[in-house]
């Protein structure tokens, strides 16, 4: 512990020279602006910002680019809140709740509730990659194919809890998305699915574009469909800040998806956005009123948020303590680091005390400046919507189209994007839930990968399944959730009893 | 009508004042077929920052990846001949149409419509075992995987890919069996057996030197003509008897119809980028050394790879089939 100790004091010798500190103030503003833009996510932040260090030393390149990664997931949610338009792909879930509570004139606490639950996972994330990163990058690299098979088929039952809804079309909704997600190249074969001889859509539909079409285009395209203009708000001081009763829901969320963030993020090729559909679905599990979600429940952007932002720090422990990359964004640091001369590796930790301890430690800096930032922003934000829609909403549409394009130079994605959003129009007329499509295409493409690379691993033989123990405990679970899943039903079916001793009372 | 003939006159205008126009006289979009963070990115980020400074104009990089490389490479090769756009693109820009071929697919571009321009780099490969695989050598991983046949496994990039070739070669050559993992680029694929799950993959220098360093991956043998230098302790197949070659190398290109004072601009700017001595430094840190080869040795190695990758391609034919 007194290792740790000085180690973390060295760190923040370094992370508190002026230098550092200004870049890592530079990369939490650039990051929280990348994230409130639709579309435009972290990856293409640090894709921009990766050649400016080349000229930086290394703690610094490594400091400003983390602070983009998970400053974008602080800012994320801005949109998400606001307008329905996810920031980037890991607040798809934030939309549902979040601005639902904006339709209620509340706002101001959805955003703060964020932010603090951002901050909470952030620095609770930071400690734990400080004391436990070796030990758990070493349990992470034991997620092969088939543990990461038995993850996404736990992924895959959140569903259940995802809606509130009709069943049948929730299951309907998660079929479109797990179908749309089979576009693209077999990853075993090279055969190429669906693509009717579009090249770009060899690799398959990216979540941005649709989530950006189906969330946010969907609710431009109602509002335009109302027979009144709705009425701009104008939000009070009262308004901005969460109620005692608002706090108190969203701690247990928050600790909760801190943990569970956190535990995904760590697993190589496990993307943030499943961490915060988890997280969602776990709160809607473990609420006395699951009736509430999807109406404006507080729960619902706290658990998210704070799952996403664990998640991308979370990311770093395979990153710092093995030198493996858990995704794109990480691939991307680690050759922000390698231009310097730095191998990342096993022996970086130690090697590079200076290097780790320092990031540590203005990771730290990081979340309490976001912190900063974004509480104060809360009102400024939230003025936003004092704009009246005739304004605000073309220049949503133009950021839409700027943010999607942005992801891969691709005009394809903003066609998809627009598609989407004319599809979402229709779906939500007719009541279907979209979270499930965004779901679906998330984990099918994943699944199918992890399932076939299970089978290529074992000559074919489903056996790989079973003779794996995280992979065992893992389905175990999945049992368990199926089963839990099945008891609404049983209470449903109290409910009808009941009412038809309530039609027999009134009878009498 | 007169809007068409005023939009003729107009075109006529500037197609004259372009004519005029020394090269480059804006702003150059270098493509990288890739995710940033890759190869092609690692040496295309620091070319196009040496090629700023000798041409004169800001040279952006715009990373078009999709298809293993297939999106962009096709966006490049049907993209306006006119020097403006150019791409770093990695070896297997000759094996994705040979891919298409397989499946009957009309190919997304042909090789005949871009020109080279430079080789940049060109890094042998390496294959790696995980260290609790019984073998240290060459002579006895394949004694090994013959008493297994079919049943060691090996990861890769993709299939088809910059790190499924080169294995197949080896398999080919010596006649084995063993499982294929695709995963999706090659960090999963090196992540598979640090953690065990598969027993072999193989990789470029910079990605696997610090795990090598480590002892958490043990490198048995190389592709090179020669020795690398960061492993002068590992063998290469031509030195054990073997004809397997096979690098990893990044390259620029043009559309085939770019004007040739245009390339020839290009090629002389590269040719200095290549001598720029922050370009060697970013170089020599990432562990890949420039190997630069000026356009007309390009494209006879070029040539002669291609032919060498659309054999091995051949021989893996369709996945299916082989079961």
């Amino acid at each position: 512990m007194d290792g740790v100790f000085a180690n973390l004091m060295l760190g923040f010798s370094v992370a508190l020279q002026p230098s550092v500190l200004a870049y890592a103030f530079a990369g939490c503003v650039i990051g929280t602006l990348v994230g409130m833009l639709p579309g435009l996510g972290p990856l293409a932040g640090i894709s921009l910002l990766l050649p400016a260090t080349f000229g930086l030393n290394p703690i610094v390149a490594i400091v400003l680019l983390a602070g983009v990664y998970y400053g974008a997931m602080y800012g994320g949610s801005t949109t998400s809140i606001l307008m329905r338009i996810p920031g980037e792909a890991a607040s798809v879930m934030t939309c549902i709740d979040g601005y639902a509570m904006t339709q209620r004139g509340r706002a101001g606490p959805a955003l703060a509730i964020a932010a603090i639950g951002s901050f909470v996972a952030g620095t609770l994330s930071v400690v734990a990659l400080m004391l436990l990163a070796p030990t758990l990058a070493t349990f992470a690299l034991r997620f092969g194919p088939p543990e990461y098979t038995a993850l996404l088929t736990m992924g895959l039952l959140v569903l259940s809890y995802m809606s509130g809804g009709s069943m049948l079309k929730t299951l309907a909704m998660a079929t479109v998305g797990l179908v749309l997600g089979m576009i693209g190249i077999d990853a075993m074969s090279g055969y190429t699915r669906f693509s009717y001889g579009q090249t770009e859509l060899s690799d398959g539909i990216g979540i941005v574009p649709v989530a950006v079409g189906l969330f946010g285009l969907s609710e431009i395209l109602m509002t335009a469909g109302q027979p009144a203009t709705p009425p701009a708000q104008k939000p009070t001081l009262r308004q901005l800040i969460p109620s005692m009763e608002e706090m108190r829901l969203s701690v247990g969320p928050i600790a909760r998806g801190s943990v569970i963030g956190f535990l995904i993020g760590i697993i190589p090729g496990a993307a943030h956005i499943i961490s915060s559909f988890v997280s969602y679905g776990i709160e809607r599990r473990m609420s006395d009123t699951p009736e509430r979600f999807g109406k404006g429940a507080i729960e619902g952007v706290a658990g998210p948020e704070s799952a996403n932002n664990a998640a991308a720090t979370g990311a770093f422990v395979p990153m710092l303590a093995l030198g493996v990359p858990t995704g794109p964004i990480t691939a991307v640091m680690l050759a922000a680091i390698m231009v310097h001369g730095i191998a990342p590796g096993p022996m970086l930790i130690t090697e590079q005390p200076q290097l780790f301890w320092g990031f540590v430690a203005s990771m730290y800096v990081g979340n309490v400046v976001l912190l900063i930032l974004n509480l104060p922003l809360v009102g400024l934000f939230v003025n936003l919507l004092r704009i009246p829609y005739s304004y605000l909403y073309p220049a949503i549409l133009c950021f839409c189209v700027l943010g999607v394009y942005s992801v891969g130079n691709s005009v394809v994605d903003v066609w998809i994007m627009l598609v989407m959003g004319g599809i979402g129009y229709v779906l939500r007329k007719f009541e279907f839930d979209l979270a499930p499509v965004a779901l679906g295409l998330v984990l099918s493409p994943m699944l199918e990968l992890s399932v076939r690379q299970s089978l290529a691993m074992s000559g074919g033989s489903y056996g790989i399944f079973l003779d794996r123990p995280i992979a065992i405990a893992m389905f175990g679970a999945a049992a368990v959730l199926i089963l839990l899943a099945l008891k609404p039903l049983v209470f449903k079916s109290k409910d009808w009893r009941s009412d038809v001793g309530l039609d027999e009372t009134t009878s009498q | 009508m007169k809007h068409g003939l005023a939009l003729l006159t107009l075109a006529l205008v500037t197609v004259s004042a372009n004519a005029q126009e020394v090269y480059p006289s804006r702003p150059i979009t270098m493509i990288v077929p890739f995710p940033p963070g890759g190869v092609a990115d690692i040496t295309g980020r620091p070319t196009a920052a040496a090629l700023e400074k000798i041409l004169k104009q800001p040279v952006t990089i715009a990373n078009r990846p999709g298809a293993g490389g297939k999106v962009g490479n096709a966006a490049v090769a049907n993209a306006k001949p006119d020097g403006y756009t150019i791409m770093m693109a990695l070896s297997s820009v000759s094996v994705l149409p040979e891919a298409d071929k397989l499946f009957d697919l009309k190919p997304a571009y042909t090789l005949d419509q871009l020109a080279p321009i430079a080789l940049i780099t060109a890094d042998p490969v390496i294959l790696v075992t995980h260290p609790s695989l019984p073998v240290k050598t060459l002579p006895e991983l394949v004694a090994l995987a013959r008493a297994k046949s079919g049943q060691l496994s090996f990861s890769t990039s993709g299939v088809y890919g910059a790190l499924h070739l080169p294995m197949e070669m080896f398999l080919h050559a010596f006649k084995l069996k063993m499982r294929a993992v695709h995963s999706t680029g090659g960090g999963p694929a090196i992540t598979m057996v640090l953690g065990g799950h598969v027993e072999m993959t193989v990789g470029g220098p910079a990605s696997i030197s610090a795990q090598i360093n480590a002892g958490k991956l043990r490198p048995i043998v190389s592709w090179g003509a020669k020795r690398h230098e960061a492993f002068p302790a590992v063998p290469t197949f031509k030195e054990l008897g073997h004809d397997v070659e096979y690098y990893i190398w990044a390259g620029m290109f043009a559309p085939k119809a770019t004007p040739d004072a245009v390339l020839k601009t290009l090629r002389d700017a590269t040719k200095k980028a290549v001598e720029d001595a922050d370009f060697r430094t970013t170089m020599a840190r990432v562990n890949s050394p420039v190997q630069y080869l000026d356009a007309p040795e390009f494209a006879r190695y070029w040539a002669a790879d291609a032919k060498r990758l659309g054999e091995v391609v051949k021989t893996i034919g369709k996945v299916e089939e082989q079961k």
